[in-house]
């Protein structure tokens, strides 16, 4: 007999996978071992291949289904295609980024099955065949482990960047499935436009000059910015900064912002609070620039400096030249 | 045209603990204030409000009869109506079964022709409400619309922000839509209008005043079960302090950040 399914819903951002459909696959995989075979499942239009943009990471199976309408098809449809995938196939469980697309696709997917949807996931195991999602509530003060123990498919959206991704030798085979597109004619797409963002985000990049209420002067700012040229980077704030005309929410990092791990992360004026805390702990060097020798960051600082972010700056920067 | 706004009730403060006994979470002492993010879409209904004359704007929220207060407070920042869904039978539901309830309610309300969500409700932080309530009354759904506006008789276009695209959505109503907080500052509930808002009907809705398939109601009706409530602890790192004058400190990261080869 062929093993239950673990299925991870590849996700298109304009002309590409979005990156959390291939952190899903590695970590699916990870939970898979012999006990269930990791299907991507990915809908896109006929002249698409953006299953190639999945091999490299390894699931058992990519099983794409075409159809020109998929691109700009509403969250409605995306759930009407699944469901008849779920009912064809009858997976274990299904993930999903809980992306905006993801956290919207899934619960109308979700009600139509009838089925436990655990969001915005920080960690997944398996406890033999039910899936044990762990997710955060209340801003990220409180932890849950969720179960669906009665209803399968057992489905979770995961929080992008939660997991790495992992190049994976294997052969996934690419499969492809037929559905029949049910056009929901009460609701178009008119348009859909790449926001203007030339820059890489915060969350892609591998070095992060962090700004938080202590360093929110626009002399700082400046400072901060060729700080971050300098280091190859980018400029990531905490919430308050967002406030600012020159930041917007994107740039934010923390449980209702952006989720990193760069290599480097360096923290002027920000005290580290829970919120702030989960969204930038797993970066691999971090370092803490703030007035008070007691401020939370540097709890999970690698470097730690107790003085005026200001004036710290101003000094590294010097030494760069 | 009818509006019906979803709203919750949350704690006041995302600061609560568990309890070391029981590892249940401990909010004794929390009071409880409307859920930010609902606020949102009350204002967006107010707004069209403002600019038709036609407009009724019914508040509906699931949850004990102190709920109330967060109906009130809608009503008070010009809401028309309120509608509490209370009732044993509803307690310890997810976010399926919550969903089944309100778009039950939504269906016995009658005429909906906007039924506006927050863009997620700060304790359970799930956003899962608003699209399956969507699902159930079958209607199209617009989630973490940016803007809205009414551009026909019978039809809305939003604005959707999706990670790096923006997308231009168009809606015949009846329609779901769940709101992003930077749509809007939602306004401060005036003197005239609390005192107005006292005189306004908040009705409540029990078990039977409902068509309800019981199977589908609170813990029963729940597929998913929380097994564990735990507080996350910091990984605490060994912190190597860098010390003297900034440029002392800074120099001591720049040989620090060499030896990690990443600078
Ligand atoms: C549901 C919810 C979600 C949230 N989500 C997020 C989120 O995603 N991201 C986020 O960031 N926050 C979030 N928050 C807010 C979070 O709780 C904090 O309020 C916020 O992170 C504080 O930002 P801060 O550290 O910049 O400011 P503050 O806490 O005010 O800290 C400023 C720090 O700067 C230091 N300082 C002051 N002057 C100087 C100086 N001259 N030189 C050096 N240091 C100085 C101070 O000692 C202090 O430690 C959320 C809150 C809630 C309730
Ligand atoms: N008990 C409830 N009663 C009414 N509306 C609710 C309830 N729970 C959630 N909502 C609505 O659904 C949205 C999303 O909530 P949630 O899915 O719990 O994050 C909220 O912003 C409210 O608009």
């Amino acid at each position: 007999m062929s093993k239950p399914e673990l299925w991870v819903i590849a996700e298109r951002r304009l002309d590409h996978i979005e990156p959390t459909t291939q952190q899903l696959i590695t970590k699916a995989k990870g939970l898979a071992g012999d006990q269930f075979s990791v299907v991507a499942i990915l809908l896109e239009a006929t002249n698409d291949h953006l299953e190639n943009e999945l091999t490299a990471y390894g699931p058992d199976e990519i099983r794409v289904v075409r159809d020109d309408r998929f691109p700009t098809a509403t969250d409605a449809e995306h759930a009407d295609a699944l469901q008849q995938l779920v009912t064809a196939y009858q997976p274990n469980s299904i993930l999903f980024g809980a992306t905006i697309t993801g956290r919207s696709i899934a619960p109308r997917l979700q009600a139509k099955l009838q089925t436990g949807l655990t969001a915005d996931c920080l960690d997944l195991r398996f406890d033999d065949d039910t899936l044990v999602a762990t997710k955060p509530s209340y801003g990220d003060n409180i932890m849950c482990e969720i179960i669906c123990p009665d209803h399968r498919p057992q489905m979770a959206t995961v929080r992008p960047n939660t997991f790495v991704a992992a190049p994976a030798t294997g052969d996934a085979t690419v499969t492809t499935a037929t559905v029949t597109f049910h056009p929901v004619d009460r609701l178009q797409v008119k348009a859909a436009t790449p926001v203007v963002n030339t820059a890489t985000t915060v969350g892609d990049a591998s070095r992060v000059v962090a700004l938080g209420r202590g360093a929110a002067s626009s002399a700082t700012i400046d400072s901060a910015t060729k700080l971050a040229e300098k280091l190859g980077g980018r400029i990531g704030v905490s919430r308050p900064l967002t406030d600012q005309d020159r930041f917007t929410h994107d740039d934010q990092i923390g449980q209702s912002g952006n989720t990193i791990h760069p290599e480097l992360i360096i923290n002027f004026g920000i005290s580290g609070a829970v919120q702030y805390l989960v969204g930038m702990q797993d970066s691999q060097t971090i370092v803490a620039v703030n007035a008070d020798e007691n401020a939370p960051i540097f709890d999970v600082a690698d470097y730690g400096y107790v003085g005026d972010a200001q004036a710290f700056m101003t000094a590294l920067l010097a030494q760069f030249n | 045209m009818k509006i019906v706004v979803c709203l919750k009730q949350v704690p006041e403060t995302n600061d609560v603990t568990i309890d070391p006994v029981t590892h249940n979470l401990d909010r004794r002492g929390l009071a409880g204030v409307m859920n930010p993010f609902d606020k949102n879409a009350i204002e967006l209904a107010l707004n069209l409000k403002d600019s038709r004359d036609d407009v009724q704007v019914v508040l509906l929220t699931m949850g004990p009869d102190d709920y109330a207060e967060s109906l009130r407070e809608g009503m008070a920042m010009g809401a028309d109506e309120g509608v509490l869904l209370s009732d044993r039978a509803f307690a310890g539901a997810d976010t399926l079964a919550t969903g089944y309830v309100l778009a039950q309610a939504v269906k016995k309300i009658g005429d909906a022709d906007l039924i506006l969500f927050g863009r997620q409700a700060v304790d359970a932080d799930t956003g899962q409400v608003g699209p399956i309530v969507a699902e159930f009354l079958h209607q199209p759904q617009i989630t973490y619309a940016a803007n809205l506006r009414l551009s026909g008789a019978n039809e809305v276009t939003a604005e959707r922000l999706l990670e790096d695209t923006k997308q231009t959505l168009v809606a015949q109503l009846p329609a779901v839509v769940s709101v992003r907080s930077e749509l809007n500052t939602p306004r401060y509930p005036t003197p005239r209008n609390i005192q107005l808002s006292f005189n306004k009907p908040l009705t409540t809705w029990h078990h039977d005043d409902l068509d309800l398939d019981d199977s589908r109601l609170g813990q029963a009706g729940s597929p998913t079960i929380v097994t564990k409530v735990y507080a996350p602890e910091p990984v605490k790192r060994a912190l190597t302090p860098l010390t003297g004058t900034p440029n002392e400190a800074a120099s001591q990261l720049i040989t620090a950040l060499k030896q990690r080869q990443l600078i």
